[in-house]
This record gives structure tokens, sequence and C-alpha cells, in this order.
């Protein structure tokens, strides 16, 4: 019964999640510029295409600026707020936590009409600044939710060792609970910036021509001639997320080896 | 002569009350074990001790100065935690150099008390490893190193045995025995073990629900347990309930079954008496000695070489564990046998009420 279960949900998760991908994906290597099949013969030019014709490379940079600023601004932010809620007490951590976690579930096109009608007033729309600080606010709750998980992770016996070898509670802080909970900060800064990489809905709203990004860039792509240059882009974006979920991995692993206690 | 007191200290939780005007006295470079049931009030007594809890009422002097109000980081105690609690951050060398920096204590002199206290706990090759390849004893060692660098006032150690497997235990008791001998700190070492606390402690604080039941060397709570609690927590131990009786000139114990004459009159009426295994032994027939001899049949038997643990069922309705020589073969399952004792080895048991 339960192989059955394990093999029923192992196949539809496939279809419904895989498949699809994988259906798309030789297409980046079809001689035809129509997205059909059968495949005709095989060739790298889309990618060359993606490389060197407008708008992708521009895109691309703009898209790593942007999520790369992005991720620094979340973690300041983020990470100070999780600092400051672990330090207040029960109460205090309960609405701490829920404010800083909120933009995650307010609608991105809220958002972004706010965002717009908010940087619009202050005089910076439209730009690379605007953009960098959407993403942050964006990205901010889930550095703030990976810091918050390895603070509260840490042994509390570590902090009162450290109390009874005569450590004042701002020695503690910066020798004991920091050095430990750098991995948290790592994680959300990486979760900060894949989230900003390949945002959409709010860059919709907030970019310039000029600061087009790369998911901005695939979107029109889609509308305005659907060429397997997009699937070229698109999998090597994949790629690219794929060596991120590594990195994520590794340094979760690397987190749970070094606190494990005997 | 510096010394710890602990005075009348009550400890609220809430409604609930997890000690009960406890009160004792140390003495400098004493090896002080609190030993009781989980539950009893000992780990508490440890993290008022520590600083991690604050008393209800009561006063701690050490040296006579009131340090019941003092955090933990002015306390200068050093803490072995029952998780050790080694920065896993840090290697062997950065974790017990970790209370010297924080005194500001020059690198030449952090690095030689370093490795003077890691060749005491014997690892001296470990100073470059991180916690975390280590084993439990070795991680054990390195934070006994860590909690005396910085020569405390005095030793806390927080059930330091308990995650250790039972040959590693005993050679560690011994260690720290050895330690404690060298550096004269004074310890309180918290314990569940009644046999760690035995072989380690100089006097052991035996608690219950929250009270000391007693507070003596190992040989007086073993020989001389004011409770039937410190009698049947220490050690083996047969106890009968039954009351003292004035007969002519002397005073006899009486329970069922039994009457033992008592070497001086008790001023209590209602007692238990203890009988330690060894000082009963497993007989054929009675002698004509002054001793007292119970008829019984064995119920199992447990044969160690150097001798046999009977349990016997008495006609008189207990059952009593008793050692027997095994010179000479031992008696089978459900034989009928005769429990000798001297009246002069019981103990008479005052008895609390409730």
């Amino acid at each position: 019964m339960s192989r059955a279960i394990y093999w029923i949900s192992l196949v539809l998760s496939m279809l419904f999640l895989a498949l699809p991908l994988l259906l798309v994906l030789p297409l980046a290597f079809n001689e035809s510029s129509f997205l059909t099949y059968p495949m005709e013969g095989f060739t790298l030019d889309w990618f060359k295409i993606a490389f060197t014709q407008p708008p992708w490379m521009p895109a691309f940079l703009n898209s790593l600026k942007v999520a790369f600023g992005a991720a620094v601004v979340a973690v300041v932010i983020g990470g100070l707020a999780a600092m400051g809620t672990m330090l207040s007490g029960r109460f205090g951590q309960i609405i701490l936590s829920g404010l800083f976690i909120s933009p995650i579930v307010i609608p991105s096109v809220v958002l972004g009409v706010a965002f717009t009608y908010a940087f619009g007033r202050a005089g910076f729309g439209g730009g690379y600044i605007s953009l960098v600080l959407a993403h942050a606010i964006l990205g901010a709750p889930l550095v703030f939710l990976s810091v918050m998980t390895s603070l509260k992770g840490l042994d509390p016996e570590l902090e009162r060792a450290a109390a009874s070898m005569g450590a004042s509670r701002a020695y503690r802080f910066r020798t004991v609970t920091l050095p430990l909970a750098a991995p948290g900060f790592m994680t959300g800064a990486l979760f900060a910036f894949v989230t900003s990489f390949d945002e959409v809905v709010v860059a919709l709203f907030l970019a310039a021509p000029q600061s087009t990004t790369l998911p901005i860039a695939l979107f029109s792509g889609l509308r305005d001639r659907l060429e397997p240059t997009i699937i070229a882009v698109a999998l090597m974006l994949s790629l690219l997320s794929l060596m991120f979920l590594l990195v994520l991995n590794w340094l979760q692993q690397r987190s749970r080896y070094k606190t494990r206690g005997k | 002569m510096s010394s710890l007191e602990i005075k009348n200290i009550d400890k609220f939780y809430g409604a609930t009350q997890a000690l009960f005007d406890v009160s004792l006295n140390i003495e400098m470079g004493e090896f002080v074990t609190l030993l009781g049931p989980s539950g009893s009030g000992k780990t508490t007594l440890l993290k008022i001790l520590a600083g991690f809890e604050p008393v209800s009422s009561g006063t701690i002097l050490m040296n006579g100065r009131d340090i019941s109000l003092l955090s933990p980081e002015k306390r200068n105690f050093g803490l072995v935690f029952q998780g050790y609690a080694l920065f896993p951050h840090m290697t062997v060398h950065e974790n017990i150099a970790y209370p010297l920096k924080v005194r500001r204590v020059a690198k030449d002199e952090i690095d030689e008390r370093v490795t003077a206290i890691l060749d005491l706990v014997q690892l001296g090759k470990f100073a470059g490893r991180y916690p975390a390849e280590l084993s439990g004893g070795q991680q054990q060692r390195v934070a006994l190193a860590r909690a005396l660098v910085f020569k405390p006032d005095l030793l806390l150690l927080d059930e330091p045995m308990s995650a250790l497997d039972k040959k590693l235990r005993v050679d560690l008791q011994e260690e720290l025995r050895d330690i404690h001998r060298t550096l004269g700190t004074t310890f309180i070492n918290v314990t569940h073990d009644q046999e760690e606390a035995m072989h380690m402690s100089d006097r052991i604080a035996v608690m219950n629900h929250g009270r000391i039941a007693q507070f003596d060397t190992a040989f007086n709570l073993y020989r001389h347990p004011d409770t039937r609690f410190v009698a049947d927590f220490v050690g083996k131990s047969n106890i009968l309930d039954g009351e003292v009786v004035q007969e002519g000139d002397t005073a006899m114990f009486r329970a069922k079954g039994v009457a033992v004459p008592l070497p001086e009159a008790p001023t209590m009426l209602e007692a238990e008496l203890m009988i330690r295994p060894e000082d009963g032994t497993v007989e054929v027939e009675a002698a004509n000695d002054g001793r007292i001899y119970l008829p019984g049949k064995v119920l199992s038997s447990t044969y160690s070489g150097d001798r046999a643990l009977y349990s016997l069922a008495m006609d008189m309705g207990e059952n009593f564990i008793v050692y027997g020589s095994a010179r000479s073969g031992i008696h089978g399952d459900g034989a009928r046998v005769l429990m000798g004792f001297a009246p002069g080895d019981c103990t008479l048991l005052r008895k609390l009420n409730g």
C-alpha cells in the first residue's frame, strides 16, 4: 500500500513539475526557429544569439546588479530585525515576527503598485535604486526567517557557558551567537538574491528601459517574438538556479556539522 | 579561610516550590556532591549557585560576601555543563582560551596556561581539533579544562558523567578526583548516581523533594543514614517498619515476627530498622551466639565469585536481600535457610511523618 502511494505520488509530481520543463528545454538546441517538435537538427546558435544580441546580456547584468544590491540591503535589514526580535520578550517576538514577515504575504501586484507610487513620489521611480529597494523589501523576510531559525537553533547552554566564564552580554553575542548564526545569514542572502533574480511582477512596475531585468526581457520576448533563444536563456537560468540550490544545500550541511553536539 | 555558605534558600517557580529552606556550609577545597533523584532540586540548587536562577529567599555567602544577587559573569565560578557546551566554531585551544581572553590575559600567558591545563587533562595533542572531532570523554575533559583554566573560586559540575559509558565514567571519576587533589579548588558536583557520589566526594548532600535529607560523609550516609529515604537511595538495604518498646532494662525494636534489642534507648516510638545486605549471613542452622536468626526460603541468588547475593522470602512476610558466603556452594532456589544478623549491626532510622 505505502509502496503504491510512493509510486503514484512520485510519478504525478514528476509529471506536473518536471515534464513540462524536460519537454521544452531540448528545443533550445533545435535548428528550426519555431518551438515545435519534431526537432530539425542540432545547433548552439540560439545560445550564441543570447550572448551577443540585445536585450539578453545587458538584462542579465542588470539582474545581477539588482539582485546583488537587494541581497546586501536585505541581509542588513533582515539580519538586524532578526537579532532585535530575538532579544525582545515572547509577546514582542510574535508581533515583530508578524510584521517582518508580512511582505511575503502581501500579493506582489499590490506591492508593485505601492512601490511605484511611493518611489515615484519620492523622486527615484523607475531606476536601479528603486528596483534594489523593492527587491530588498521582498528579500528581507527571507533573511529574517533564516537568521531567526539559526539563532533559535543555537544551544542556549553555549551562551550560559560563556556567561559563566565571565563574558559580558555584548561579548557573548559577538564571539558566540553571531559566528554560529553566520550560516543563517548566508542562506538568507542567497534566498534574497535568487528571489530578486527571478522576480518579475514588481520589476514590471518599476523597471525603466535601461534597467530591464532578465525576467522582464524573457517575459516580453515571450510576447513579442517566440524564439528558441528564450528557451536557451531559460535553460541557462535553470542551471544557475540549480547551482544556487547546491550551494544552499552545502551551507546547511556545513552548519549542521559544526553545531552538532555530542 | 574561604567557604561557601548557603543559608535558608527557598525557590519558587510560580506557585510550585522547588527548594525548601536549603542550607549548606561548604569548606574551601572540599569536594561536595549534591545527590538525589530527578526532581529532587539538585539541579535547581546548582543553577542558583551559578547565578542562572535567582533565589526566592535566602542568601549565598562566598567568603562572607553576599553573592546571591550577582550575575553569572561576575561570580568567577567554573561550570561544566551536562552537554559540555563547548563552542563548536572554536578549536580546543580557542575554547579553553576563551575565559582568559575575556579577562584580557596577555597572549603569551594564555598559551602557557592553556598548554598547562591541557596537559593536566591529558589532551595536549588535541589543541587544534574542533569539538565535533573529539569523543565524548575528550569533550568532557575539554569542558573541565575550560572551566578550570581561569582559576575559579568554585567549580560546579552538572551531571558531568551522565552521557558517558560506565567504563569511561569510572576512569574519569578517578581523574576528576586527582585533579581536585592537585588544584585544591572547591568542587560541587551534581549527580543521581550514588556510586559516583561515594567514589569522589568528601561530603554528599542527599536531596529529596527540594530538601537536604542529609549532608555527611559517604561512610556516615551508608552506615548511619538518618531516614529511610537516605538508606534506600544510598546502597541496598532491608528495612523493617516497627516500634520501640521498653522491656525491663532494655529498649527493644519490635516488628512483626522480630524483636531486636537496641544498644541505647532512642527517643522515638515509631521507627524503622535497617539491615544492609552485608550485615546478614545465610545459614542452615542457628548458632547460640547472640545473633538473631530468622527463617525463610531462597527466592533466587546471584553468584559473583567472591560471594552470592540472595533474595529471601522471610516467613514473617518480608523479602530480604542478603550476601551469603559462596565458598562451599550456593543454596538452591526454594531451599529453607536462616538469615542471621547481629543486633549491633542494625541501624535505627528516624521515621518521618507522611
